[in-house]
């Protein structure tokens, strides 16, 4: 294997969460041009089919799949459509996730919520797929957190410690799988520049991010995207259970 | 480079035009790690304490991808060396785009075995002499596109490590000065470090202490139920000093098998 072979991910399907926009899109995009097969999934079916469209334009293979991760029935039928198409899975990224700042006082099932989508769904979209994974001959699980699982900050508590539980939830799991061939990592991505960060980026905002971020930019999709092919392909097969920081060389935070 | 989020780079890892410098690179990481990286394109400066490993090791690396390498004696606790090394590389190719601070020893001692004298060589060896490279290389660094410097850590730097006291703490120094050098020296050049758990490197490992017993019992303590291989961590290096990871700085990268584990509690099988 040459040293660039070993980034390719040829004969592999991957199915990524969130994959019709922002850092799911770049890393959908990424990987089907590395040699996978994708699994496009996204709360919205017309997002999720002009990612997949966008890919087979390029020449890759690809499906679009509807799917909100925070639903059990629509988590077994996002499996079970990548297992129909390709007939195989070996490769998941959990990159659907959210939530932002919130008032302490908000509602339980506000916190709940945080942890439907950000914890719940990524351990058990793992659950389904790890069988498959395991048969494909191994493969790897990919979480995409957030560095907010560790900064300190008011009105954080549920996005943030949910992403905390992501993380340590990889760590776990990474025990669990690691002896069916399973290697289990994620990524901690800084402020990244998709349509969901534009919501709340104002200039100013931008400009104290940067006087903590040593590379002086926002990261883009296709940085994390990157980091991604790396832990999602050979180059890593002796890397399971980390928590890898994608930021920049610092820390950008909303407030 | 271009912030376009969704163009994808043609050949994200590759190296084509860098120089790179590898210190340790007679061993068995530093030797995969110039192997890898050449392949991917860049040019080498293999350093190494010992020459003749230097020179097999750059011949080698020549032959298999026709990248230019360059072999060079450094004793890196030699400030003069140092400089020789830096001024050898820039009449070589010109520039600098890549330091990689690889060079590290330790072996077991006992906890209160050890001397004044023997810390402090080794603080020497795996702390201070990639503080001064790392500041001699900077201004030439600075000068390169993605510039990088990278450090092979130990995870003996970041747990609990009596029985390798003056190794284990050097390298959680080292380890700790990576952070401090990213967050100075961004936007021109990026600093991260690789934590390296137990890799198979033939016979340096025997020479620090092991036996087979103790690799056998720490391979079946990993996640990934194997001790790495040189390649391993090289491929990491290669990821690292890359386009792809044009904004990952201050990062200590574990490449360690998935580490290890050890409950208190009773096994559930």
């Amino acid at each position: 294997m040459s040293a660039l072979d070993v980034f390719s991910l040829s004969g592999q399907v991957a199915i990524v969460t969130g994959g019709g926009a922002g850092i799911g899109r770049a890393i959908s995009e990424l990987f089907a041009a590395a040699g996978a097969a994708l699994v496009v999934s996204d709360l919205k079916k017309e997002t999720a089919d002009e990612v997949a469209n966008a890919i087979i334009a390029a020449g890759g293979r690809a499906i679009g799949v509807a799917c909100d991760v925070t639903n059990g029935d629509a988590r077994k039928a996002l499996v079970d459509a990548a297992i129909g198409q390709f007939g195989k899975v070996s490769i998941l990224v959990n990159n659907a996730g959210g939530g932002g700042p919130k008032p302490f006082d908000m509602a339980m099932d506000t916190f709940v919520w945080a942890y439907e989508l950000n914890v719940f769904s990524v351990f058990n979209l793992s659950q389904l797929c790890a069988p498959h994974i395991e048969q494909a001959g191994g493969g790897a699980i990919l979480n995409i957190s957030s560095m907010a699982g560790e900064n300190k900050n008011v009105r954080m508590a549920s996005y943030a410690s949910s992403k905390a539980a992501e993380n340590h939830l990889t760590r776990n799991i990474a025990f669990d799988l690691g002896p069916k061939g399973i290697r289990v990592n994620a990524i901690a991505p800084g402020a990244i520049k998709t349509a969901a960060l534009a919501t709340v980026l104002t200039p100013e905002i931008e400009k104290a991010m940067l006087k903590h971020t040593p590379l002086q930019r926002l990261g883009e999709g296709r940085d994390i995207a990157l980091a991604a092919l790396f832990l999602c392909s050979p180059a890593s097969s002796w890397v399971s259970g980390q928590v890898l920081t994608v930021s920049g060389g610092g820390v950008q935070e909303l407030d | 480079m271009s912030h376009d989020p969704y163009k994808i780079l043609a050949r994200p890892f590759d190296l084509e035009g860098y120089a790179v410098i590898i210190t340790g690179a007679g061993g068995a990481i530093g030797g995969a790690t110039a192997h890898v990286l050449a392949q991917a394109g860049a040019n080498v400066v293999v350093s190494d304490l010992n020459l003749d490993n230097a020179e097999k090791v750059a011949a080698e690396v020549q032959q298999a991808t026709g990248r230019e390498t360059l072999a060079i004696r450094t004793d890196v606790t030699n400030e003069a060396e140092q400089h020789a090394l830096v001024e050898a590389t820039l009449k070589k190719f010109g520039k600098i785009t890549a330091l990689i601070n690889n060079v590290g020893w330790g072996e077991y001692t006992p906890l209160w075995d050890v001397t004044m004298d023997y810390m402090m060589k080794s603080y020497l060896l795996n702390t201070v002499s990639a503080y001064n490279l790392s500041k001699l290389c900077m201004p030439h660094l600075k000068k390169q596109d993605n510039a990088s410097i990278t450090i092979s850590g130990s995870a003996v730097g970041t747990t609990p490590s009596p029985e390798f006291i003056s190794y284990s703490n050097a390298k959680a120094a080292l380890l700790h000065m990576s952070k401090s050098i990213a967050m100075m020296s961004g936007p021109e050049v990026r600093c991260n470090a690789i934590v390296i758990g137990s890799v198979d490197n033939g016979e340096a490992t025997l020479k620090a202490g092991y036996d087979p017993a103790m690799l056998k019992r720490l391979a079946d303590s990993m996640v990934l139920k194997r001790r790495g291989a040189p390649l391993d961590i090289a491929y990491a290096f290669n990821y690292l000093l890359s386009p792809a990871a044009a904004w990952v700085s201050g990062i200590h990268l574990h490449v360690d098998g998935g580490g290890s584990y050890k409950s208190k509690m009773p096994s559930a099988d």
